[in-house]
């Protein structure tokens, strides 16, 4: 039982990890391919937030104090405060083109 | 386990060059920006998944730090986009 936990949240983790970092080449591919700035950020901000959440999720299952899980969540909090704050400064600055 | 780290480790790095090309290539100054936003999120997510393989705190002392530094720099950017096109 205790062998089938752990490498069940092993698999669920790594499935975590895999899907973050994709989701992290996806929105990178997409600053080259799509066409205006606004779109490119639209791409950008993909992994900057469900990208880290993904990875955060998959690193807490994995990390073993408890000290490091506040530090992960603190890093997810931040991350999810900050980047649309970012996100929207950038966008107003851009303008039109 | 370690496998699928590895393989999200390669997938990472192999988004953080093509986020680089992105900046290198010549391009606005917007969006090179918006691409070192995107860069800062992938390191992130890098040292997430380096922290969980090494089970090491002092990566995730890095990521909050940088969490930190890319919303200021972004910010930084957007203010001297907004005033350089006042200037104009």
């Amino acid at each position: 039982m205790s062998d089938l936990w752990v490498t069940l949240v092993d698999v669920v983790s790594s499935v975590l990890f895999v899907a973050g970092a994709a989701l992290a080449l996806v929105g990178t591919l997409g600053l080259h391919r799509l066409a205006d700035t606004r779109s490119r950020m639209h791409a950008a901000t993909k992994p900057a937030t469900l990208g880290v959440a993904l990875c955060a999720l998959g690193a807490v299952l994995q990390l073993s104090s408890a000290s490091d899980v506040t530090k992960v969540v603190v890093v997810v909090v931040l991350q999810l405060v900050t980047s649309p704050i970012g996100a929207h400064m950038l966008g107003r600055a851009v303008g039109d083109n | 386990m370690n496998a699928a780290e590895m393989v999200a480790i390669v997938l990472l790095v192999a988004a953080a060059i093509v986020g680089i090309a992105r900046v290198v290539r010549r391009s606005s100054l917007g969006d090179r920006a918006v691409a070192l936003d995107a860069l800062t999120a992938v390191i992130t997510c890098t040292l997430l998944v380096g922290a969980s393989r090494e089970d090491d705190g002092l990566m995730l002392d890095l990521a909050v730090l940088l969490g930190l530094m890319g919303f200021l720099a972004s910010v930084t950017v957007a203010r001297f986009i907004e005033s350089r096109k006042d200037d104009q």
